[in-house]
């Protein structure tokens, strides 16, 4: 475990080094900020049934961030490695490869977290300065930063190991962009298509429409079979990554 | 400290490392000495432990290198070609980040890391951004990385690859106080390195082993003649002539001479001979005047030329 929490920490490390944390959140800031303020417009126009954390997570604002936020934080995990020629330095230390996986994938993990703070002191501001006007309810808070962890979680599996297919981090990103949009894209238009054919359909692509899992989350209702389905999506990129990585050992 | 044996090395279609059997005893500097693309990184690499052989066995300080990976990586210091280092680190986070991967930590850490940035040199820069080091910089906290583990064996992949003479003259004497303390495996192509750094050689090319042995003895060895220079003032005409007379002397050049009075001979000589005690008494009773005798060993690159035509002949010959 030794070589797992030193990776850890020289990856959290490398983030705040290079601009690419300050620069991702800065970006869901300021995407955060419009949605909020779409959020508190909707609610002052007219009585809502949702909550403030409903609106927030469900327009477009939203959506537009969360599929920038993975390419970026991922792409020079492995890529970046390759390119300087460290992968070779980095292997003959006495370090196994499923730690430097696991350290990338959760170094990726704990910034893309930090980046959902500003939206929670957001939403505790609203709430402060409203004197519990605006209200915050336990399951709908929960269930967004749970989803929002579990897809996140997800993605940026895809995105570390999009990083150590490639050594150039464009490639890297633009396949990892694509691999998130596709995915996204498969629950949309199955889920479109799917009322006009049949309602089974529909039932199926629900386990992996991360749209309805959004809608799902935010509204309070925590179901464990997204959570599921995204945990073990996770891993079985990972262990791809893994397999990348020890490619060198077993290729023939 | 290694023991290979027969060691084989397959890329697709390709083979970079032909059944290579050697030792290296511990306290030993033994260069690696060939071409590029004479399989001298992968041989590296493969004891390393960053990639394994296709077959045959390696190992390094008793453990085998594929399946005790990570205790070969622990009593190796592997400093690949070209140093490759994360560029946007400072020098001394990044050897502290590195002493700790290799199991390093606490007290321990941080003073193996002020005594290895002393050892080469890079105390001064300890503050600075690897990105904005020269090259020679690079190649030392490259060396510093690899020493920090304080390991059994050094493998320097081209060490002083893209130095000036200055800093090549640096990491020779490096080497030289390494000795005592550990084992030394290096590559290069520049012969002359060789020469001066090492115990004992170890010349590849195509993958093969080309010979095994002491730079000393590979020049004794060689079959090629040797050459003797000699400057001597004579107006004889027949100076060519006479020292061609000797036995044992091949052929005698003379160079130009520009008119002066000097004159510059260049004796090929026969293996086995030696004619310069015989070029002497040539002159006192000639009358010549003698201000240069100087008999030349081949170098290295002509041991290497010789052995590497040789292959080629046996190859053409096999085909």
């Amino acid at each position: 475990m030794r070589g797992f929490w030193v990776m850890l920490k020289k990856e959290l490390r490398m983030f705040f080094v290079s601009p690419v944390a300050f620069v991702v959140l800065a970006l869901v800031m300021v995407l955060n900020g419009f949605a909020f303020r779409a959020a508190l417009a909707i609610l002052e126009s007219a009585p809502s049934e949702g909550s403030i954390v409903t609106w927030t997570f469900q327009p477009q604002w939203f959506w537009l961030s969360y599929f920038f936020v993975f390419p970026l934080l991922t792409m020079r995990s492995f890529a970046e490695e390759r390119r300087l020629g460290t992968f070779e330095t980095l292997f003959t230390a006495p370090v196994r490869a499923w730690q430097v996986v696991a350290a990338k994938f959760m170094a990726a993990w704990l910034i893309y977290a930090l980046l959902w703070l500003p939206s929670f002191i957001n939403f505790r501001i609203a709430h402060w300065v409203t004197a519990g006007m605006v209200e915050l309810p336990a399951g709908t808070m929960g269930g967004s930063y749970i989803i929002l962890m579990a897809m996140g979680m997800f993605n940026l599996a895809m995105g570390v190991f999009a990083s150590s297919l490639t050594r150039n981090q464009i490639v890297a990103a633009i396949l990892s962009f694509t691999l998130s949009l596709t995915h996204f894209m498969l629950g949309v238009f199955v889920m479109v298509i799917g009322r006009k054919l049949s309602d089974s359909i529909v039932d199926i692509v629900a386990y992996f429409a991360s749209a309805e899992h959004i809608r799902i989350f935010t509204s309070g209702l925590i179901d464990t079979r997204p959570l599921i389905y995204y945990t073990s999506l996770t891993l079985l990129f990972l262990s791809f990554t893994h397999q990348v990585v020890e490619f060198r050992r077993w290729k023939p | 400290m290694i023991d290979v044996h027969k060691l084989t090395k397959q890329y697709a279609g390709r083979t970079a490392v032909d059944g290579i059997s050697f030792k290296v005893e511990p306290g030993e500097i033994v260069g690696f000495l060939g071409p590029n693309g004479a399989g001298k990184t992968t041989t590296m690499r493969i004891l390393s432990g960053f990639m394994p052989a296709t077959s045959g066995s390696a190992y390094v300080a008793g453990f085998d290198v594929f399946r005790d990976s990570l205790k070969v990586r622990s009593a190796v210091g592997y400093m690949p070609e070209m140093a490759p280092l994360y560029v946007d680190m400072k020098v001394k986070e990044y050897l502290r980040f590195r002493a700790e991967l290799k199991g390093l930590s606490g007290r321990v850490m941080r003073h193996r890391v002020g005594e290895v940035m002393e050892l080469c040199g890079i105390t001064d820069v300890r503050r600075r951004l690897i990105d904005n080091l020269s090259k020679g910089y690079r190649q030392r906290v490259a060396l510093a990385d690899a020493l920090v583990h304080d390991p059994k064996l050094l493998i320097l992949d081209e060490p002083t690859n893209g130095l000036d003479p200055v800093q090549i003259r640096q990491v020779r004497e490096l080497l030289r106080e390494l000795r005592s303390r550990h084992t030394v495996l290096l590559s290069t192509h520049i012969l002359h390195e060789v020469e001066q750094a090492c115990d004992r050689v170890v010349m590849l090319h195509r993958g093969s082993i080309l010979a095994n042995d002491t730079p000393k003895n590979l020049s004794a060895q060689l079959k090629t003649s040797s050459l003797v220079r000699v400057e001597l003032e004579s107006t004889d005409r027949e100076v060519v002539a006479k020292l061609e007379k000797i036995a044992g002397v091949r052929k005698c050049n003379e160079e130009a001479s520009n008119g002066e009075p000097w004159r510059y001979l260049v004796l090929r000589v026969e293996p086995g001979f030696e004619v310069r005690e015989e070029v002497q008494l040539l002159a006192s009773s000639a009358g010549w005047r003698l201000r240069e005798l100087h008999r030349e060993l081949p170098s290295l690159e002509d041991v290497f030329v010789e052995l590497a035509s040789a292959a080629e002949t046996i190859r053409g010959g096999l085909s």
